[in-house]
C-alpha cells in the first residue's frame, strides 16, 4: 500500500515537474506574443502592451497618465521602468517567478492552516496553482493580473502566519494595483487577530477583541498613504488616481473581458450609466460584512469566498481571478465532500472556457459572429463562477452539521 | 431739408460705427490644364475691410460697436465679432486631391471632408473653448454643414503645423493666441453648402465670375471643394477670401479625345455681365510652355505660360475657350512636382487592433525634413513604443525626432501626434505604428455603424532645407514651412455591439447578479436544520 502510494506520488511529482518545465519553456519561447493581445487573459488594466507603452512614455518625458490607455498603478510603472528591465524574455521569466512565488505562498497558507511544517499534500496544493490553466495562461500573456494574484496570496500567507506588517503592506500594494481588492481588508484584519486553522466544522463566536483590528487598520491606512504619496511623487501629480482607481469605478474602457461589466455598460442607456456604475461597485462591497459575520470563526474561508466574488463580479477581471479562487479551493480539503455539484460547475467551466476564446475570435477576427455570442459565453462563465461560489458557501456551512446519515437530510429553513 | 438731415444722421451713424473703413472686393478665376487631361479651376473672391482689426477678446464683456458693411459679408462678420476670432479657415472638400498628378493645389487646404481651424485670443471672461464651440455651431448654421459635430472629441491644437497665415494683433495686456483645429472627414459637400456660400458674395451668383458657379456642373466635378479664409493683414485690414476649387474632366464628354474646354462646357454658363461691386475681376489661364493651344477670345496680357483676361473690360458675353490641335496622349508616367509622396494605410484584420502604415518617398537627391501630423479620434489609440521607421528593411528610428504627443482621453479628447522626419535622399521610408481600436458605447456609434468611421487625413509639411544648417537645431518657424500635403482619409472598422439588445443585456446581466446574490444571501441567512425522513410516512 505504502509503496503504491509512494509510486503514485513519485509519478505525480514527475508529471508535475514535466509540466512545469514545459511551462517555463513555453513562457520563454514565442507564446507570449500570440497571447498578449488576448482579451480573456489581460484587460486594459493589466495588459503588458499597455504597460510597455506607459513605460515608453514615462521614459520619454510624456506623462503616461495625461490620457490614453495606460491604467497601471504608478508603483508598477516605477518598478518596471526603474528597477526591472523590460525585455520580453526576461519578463517571461519574471512572470513565471511571480507564479512560483504565488504557489509558494499558497503552500505556506496551507501549512499554516494545518499548523504543520510539511505535509504530503504540499505538491498537490502547489500544482493546483501552477498547473491551473486559468492561472498560467495569463502568465504566458504577461498580464499583470498574475502579479496581482501572487500578491494576494502573499498577503494571505503573511496574514495566516500572523505577520501583520508585511501582510498589510502587501494588501495596500494590492489595493494600489486594483481598487476592488479593498473588499479583502476586513477578513484579513479578522484573520490577523484570530488564527488560520480550520474551524468550519465547529463554529463559535469570534473570541478575540475586535478593537485589536483598529491599530492594524491604522497601519494599513498608513501604508496606503505612504504608497499614494510615493505614487504622486513618481508621477508628479495626482492624475494617476482617475486613470487607475477611477477606471475601476467609471469603466471608461469597454474592451471585452470575461466579466459581466463590459457589455452591460456598452449597452447601457446613457442616463442610467452613473446609477448602474454605483450599483455594480456597491454590489462588490455588499458581500463583505455578511461573509465576515457568518464565517467569523474562520476568516481565511471568508477571504476565500470574497476572492470568488471578485473573480465573478469585479470590473476588469481576467481568467486569473476565478483561477485564483479555484486554486485556493485546494487548501480547504475538508469542505470537498460537502460540495453539492462540483461536476456541474466543472462542466459549465469547460463549456465556457471552450466557447469564450472561440466566440471572441468569431466576433472580432473573422466577423462571422456578433457581440452577443461572446456575451452569452461570458454569462455562462459567470454562471460557472457563481455556481462555484454558491457551492463553496454551502459546503463551508454544511460541514458544521456533520456527515450524512441515512434517513436524514440537511435543509435550510 | 429733411432729407438732407436724414442723410447727415445716417452718415454720422456710419462714421461713429465700425464701418468707417472702406471696403474693396475683387474676384479672380484661375484655370489650369493638368497633366492627366483634367482642368483645375480656382475661384477666389476677396473682400478687404480696410483699416479694420479683429475684436479684442478682452472687450467681449462690453457691447461691441455696431457693424455696417457694404461689401463685407455681414453674417460672417457678426460671427467673427461675436466670438472674437482673429483668423479662421474653413474648407469643405469632396474627394481626395491627387498630388502625384495634379501637383500642389492653389488653395492648400484640400483634406477630404470638413476642416476648420481658427486662431483666437485668450481671455478669462470667455474661454477659447467656449468661443470655439459657439463659432463652429454658428458656422454650421451659416453653411448648412455638420460643423457642430466638430466637438471636443475632434478638436486638437497642432500649432506646429497650422501657423497663422495673416498677422496676429498685439493687444494691450499681452493677449496670447491659441489654435483650435478640427476635421470631419465624413462630411460631404453639396449644393446646400454652396448656396449660403454664394450669399456671402456681393453679387451673389448673378453676375461677374461668380455667375459661373453653377451647382449642376461644379458638383459633377472629379474633385471639388470650397473654402472660407479670414485673415488680418495688419494695417491693410481684415481680409475674407472665399474660394472654390474644382478639378473637371473635359475628356469625359469629349468624343475625339481632345481636351478642349470652354467656360460654357465647364460651367454651362458664360459671363454675361460684370459684377458692379468688383474693383477687379480677372481670369488667368495657365498652360505649360511646350504645348501651344489656341485661346479665344484673344487675351489682353500674355506671357509664355499664363494669359490674363480683365473681365471688367472685355466684350460680353465672355466665353473663354481653349482648343488643342492634337489628341491627348495619356502620359505613362507622371513626373511629380512634389518633393515627397506619401501613401497611408491601416493594416490588420481584427476589429480590436491594427497597424498604421505610411510609405514616404523622397524624390529629391537632397535629404528632406518634414513635419508629420496625425490627429485621430479617441477610439484609435496609438502605441508609441511600436513606432518604427524602416528604410530598405533596416530599422532607422533615428530619422524620427521632436515627437510631441497628446494621448487621447476615452470618450472625450482626440490624439495629436507631431514629429519631425528626416528622409534620406531618394529613399523609400516605411513608418509603422500599432494601434488599438477601442470599443464604443452603443450610443456612440453612428447610424450606419457597420460602415465604419472615417479617420482624418494626416498632414505632412516639408521643411525648406537649408544646406548651411547642418546641426540638428530644429527651430521650427513659419518661414521654413513648405506647403502642406494632406494624405487620403482612412476607413476604420470598429467592433459593434448588437444595437437591438440594450434591454435584453440589462435583464440578463441583472438576473444573473440577482440570482447569485440571492443564493449567497439565502445560504448565509437561513438556518440549517436536519430533517428526519420517515420512509413509512412517505409511503402512506
Amino acid at each position: 500500500m505504502s509503496t503504491s502510494k509512494s509510486v503514485s506520488s513519485n509519478s505525480l511529482s514527475a508529471a508535475t515537474s514535466g509540466l512545469l518545465i514545459s511551462r517555463v519553456v513555453s513562457a520563454l519561447f514565442g507564446l507570449s506574443n500570440a497571447l498578449k493581445h488576448d482579451q480573456l487573459l489581460s484587460t486594459p488594466l493589466s495588459s503588458y502592451t499597455h504597460l510597455k507603452e506607459g513605460i515608453f512614455l514615462f521614459k520619454n518625458g510624456i506623462d503616461p497618465y495625461s490620457g490614453g490607455t495606460f491604467r497601471h498603478s504608478p508603483l508598477l510603472l516605477a518598478l518596471f521602468s526603474v528597477v526591472l528591465p523590460e525585455s520580453q524574455k526576461y519578463a517571461s521569466l519574471l512572470w513565471t517567478a511571480f507564479d512560483f512565488a504565488g504557489a509558494w505562498a499558497l503552500v505556506s497558507i496551507w501549512r499554516a492552516r494545518q499548523n504543520v511544517r510539511k505535509t504530503s499534500r504540499d505538491t498537490v496544493v502547489a500544482a493546483s496553482y501552477l498547473l491551473n490553466p486559468y492561472v498560467f495562461l495569463p502568465t504566458l500573456a504577461l498580464s499583470s493580473s498574475s502579479l496581482q494574484s501572487s500578491i494576494t496570496l502573499l498577503t494571505l500567507k503573511y496574514a495566516a502566519e500572523g505577520q501583520a506588517s508585511p501582510s498589510l503592506f502587501f494588501l495596500s500594494v494590492l489595493m494600489h494595483i486594483d481598487l476592488s481588492t479593498l473588499t479583502l481588508l476586513l477578513p484579513i484584519l479578522l484573520l490577523l487577530i484570530s488564527d488560520p486553522q480550520s474551524h468550519l466544522a465547529s463554529p463559535r463566536p469570534l473570541t478575540s477583541n475586535l478593537r485589536r483590528t483598529l491599530p492594524l487598520f491604522g497601519e494599513f491606512v498608513l501604508y496606503t498613504a505612504v504608497l499614494s504619496v510615493a505614487s504622486t511623487v513618481i508621477v508628479g501629480g495626482i492624475q494617476w488616481i482617475p486613470q487607475t482607481w477611477g477606471a475601476t469605478l467609471t469603466l471608461p474602457d469597454l474592451t471585452p473581458n470575461t466579466g459581466v461589466w463590459w457589455y452591460f455598460f456598452t449597452e447601457m442607456f446613457d442616463h442610467f450609466r452613473p446609477f448602474f456604475l454605483m450599483v455594480f461597485s456597491v454590489h462588490l462591497l455588499i458581500y463583505v460584512v455578511p461573509m465576515c459575520i457568518k464565517f467569523q470563526y474562520d476568516p481565511l474561508y471568508a477571504t476565500f469566498l470574497l476572492l470568488g466574488v471578485l473573480g465573478t463580479f469585479k470590473a476588469y477581471p481576467t481568467l486569473s481571478d476565478p483561477g485564483l479562487f479555484f486554486s485556493a479551493l485546494s487548501i480547504f480539503p475538508e469542505v470537498h465532500p460537502y460540495l453539492r455539484h462540483p461536476i456541474v460547475t466543472a462542466l459549465i467551466h469547460l463549456h465556457a472556457a471552450l466557447l469564450m476564446p472561440l466566440f471572441n475570435h468569431l466576433w472580432l477576427n473573422t466577423g462571422t459572429g456578433n457581440a452577443n455570442f461572446f456575451y452569452a459565453s461570458t454569462l455562462v462563465f459567470a454562471c460557472g463562477n457563481g455556481a462555484g461560489l454558491i457551492d463553496a458557501v454551502w459546503a463551508g456551512l454544511r460541514i458544521a452539521i456533520g456527515k450524512d446519515t441515512e434517513g436524514y437530510v440537511v435543509v435550510q429553513e | 431739408m429733411r432729407l438732407a438731415l436724414g442723410w447727415f444722421l445716417l452718415s454720422t451713424l456710419f462714421v461713429s460705427g465700425y464701418a468707417l473703413s472702406s471696403e474693396t472686393f475683387s474676384e479672380s478665376l484661375k484655370i489650369t490644364p493638368l497633366p492627366d487631361g483634367r482642368v483645375s479651376t480656382t475661384f477666389s473672391f476677396n473682400t478687404v475691410l480696410e483699416g479694420a482689426s479683429p475684436r479684442d477678446p478682452c472687450s467681449l464683456t462690453s457691447q461691441d460697436a455696431s457693424q455696417h458693411y457694404i461689401l463685407f459679408p455681414l453674417t460672417l462678420g457678426q460671427i467673427l465679432r461675436e466670438y472674437a476670432v482673429t483668423e479662421l479657415h474653413l474648407s469643405l472638400n469632396a474627394g481626395s486631391w491627387n498630388y502625384e498628378r495634379w501637383g500642389y493645389p492653389e488653395e492648400k487646404g484640400v483634406g477630404t471632408g470638413a476642416e476648420l481651424w481658427a486662431w483666437m485670443g485668450v481671455d478669462e471672461s470667455k474661454s477659447v473653448d467656449d468661443r470655439w464651440k459657439g463659432l463652429r455651431n454658428a458656422l454650421a448654421g451659416l453653411f448648412c454643414a455638420s460643423l457642430g459635430s466638430l466637438d471636443e472629441q475632434r478638436t486638437t491644437s497642432p500649432d506646429r503645423v497650422f501657423f497663422p497665415q495673416g498677422r496676429l494683433p498685439k493687444w494691450s495686456g499681452n493677449v496670447a493666441h491659441q489654435l483650435r483645429h478640427a476635421s470631419l472627414p465624413s462630411e460631404h459637400v453639396c449644393t446646400e453648402n454652396l448656396t449660403p456660400f454664394l450669399k456671402l458674395l456681393p453679387c451673389k451668383s448673378l453676375s461677374g465670375i461668380a455667375s459661373l458657379l453653377n451647382p449642376h456642373r461644379v458638383f459633377d466635378a472629379d474633385w471639388h471643394g470650397m473654402g472660407v479664409h479670414v485673415l488680418w493683414l495688419g494695417e491693410a485690414g481684415v481680409q475674407v477670401r472665399l474660394t472654390f476649387q474644382s478639378v473637371m474632366d473635359p475628356l469625359r464628354s469629349s468624343r475625339n479625345f481632345l481636351r478642349n474646354w470652354s467656360l460654357q462646357s465647364l460651367f454651362g454658363h458664360s459671363i454675361e455681365r460684370n459684377c458692379p461691386a468688383a474693383s477687379s475681376s480677372a481670369i488667368h489661364v495657365t498652360f505649360s510652355s511646350t504645348e501651344n493651344p489656341t485661346l479665344t477670345p484673344q487675351p489682353q496680357t500674355r506671357s509664355s505660360t499664363e494669359v490674363r483676361y480683365d473681365v471688367l473690360n472685355v466684350e460680353k458675353p465672355l466665353d473663354i475657350a481653349m482648343q488643342w490641335r492634337d489628341e491627348f496622349k495619356y502620359p505613362s508616367i507622371f513626373k511629380s512636382s512634389l518633393p515627397i509622396s506619401v501613401t497611408r494605410n491601416l493594416r490588420g484584420f481584427t476589429q480590436a487592433s491594427g497597424k498604421l502604415s505610411l510609405i514616404l518617398k523622397n524624390h529629391r537627391s537632397t535629404p528632406q525634413q518634414l513635419i508629420y501630423l496625425e490627429t485621430m479620434p479617441w477610439f484609435i489609440q496609438f502605441y508609441l513604443h511600436t513606432l518604427h521607421a524602416r528604410i530598405e528593411g533596416h530599422i532607422r528610428d533615428d530619422i524620427i525626432s521632436d515627437i510631441s504627443y497628446n494621448a487621447a482621453v476615452a470618450h472625450s479628447r482626440p490624439t495629436t501626434f507631431q514629429a519631425v522626419l528626416r528622409l534620406p535622399p531618394n529613399s523609400v521610408t516605411h513608418l509603422t505604428m500599432d494601434l488599438d481600436k477601442a470599443f464604443l458605447r452603443y450610443t456612440e456609434h453612428p447610424p450606419d455603424a457597420q460602415r465604419g468611421w472615417d479617420l482624418p487625413p494626416a498632414v505632412l509639411i516639408p521643411l525648406n532645407f537649408d544646406p548651411n544648417d547642418n546641426n540638428s537645431s530644429h527651430i521650427l518657424n513659419e518661414s521654413r514651412l513648405g506647403e502642406p500635403i494632406y494624405t487620403s482619409t482612412l476607413l476604420v472598422d470598429v467592433a459593434t455591439p448588437d444595437f437591438s439588445m440594450p434591454y435584453n443585456v440589462i435583464i440578463f446581466t441583472c438576473s444573473l447578479v440577482a440570482f447569485i446574490f440571492g443564493s449567497v444571501f439565502n445560504l448565509l441567512t437561513r438556518k440549517f436544520v436536519v430533517l428526519h425522513l420517515d420512509p413509512n410516512r412517505q409511503n402512506n
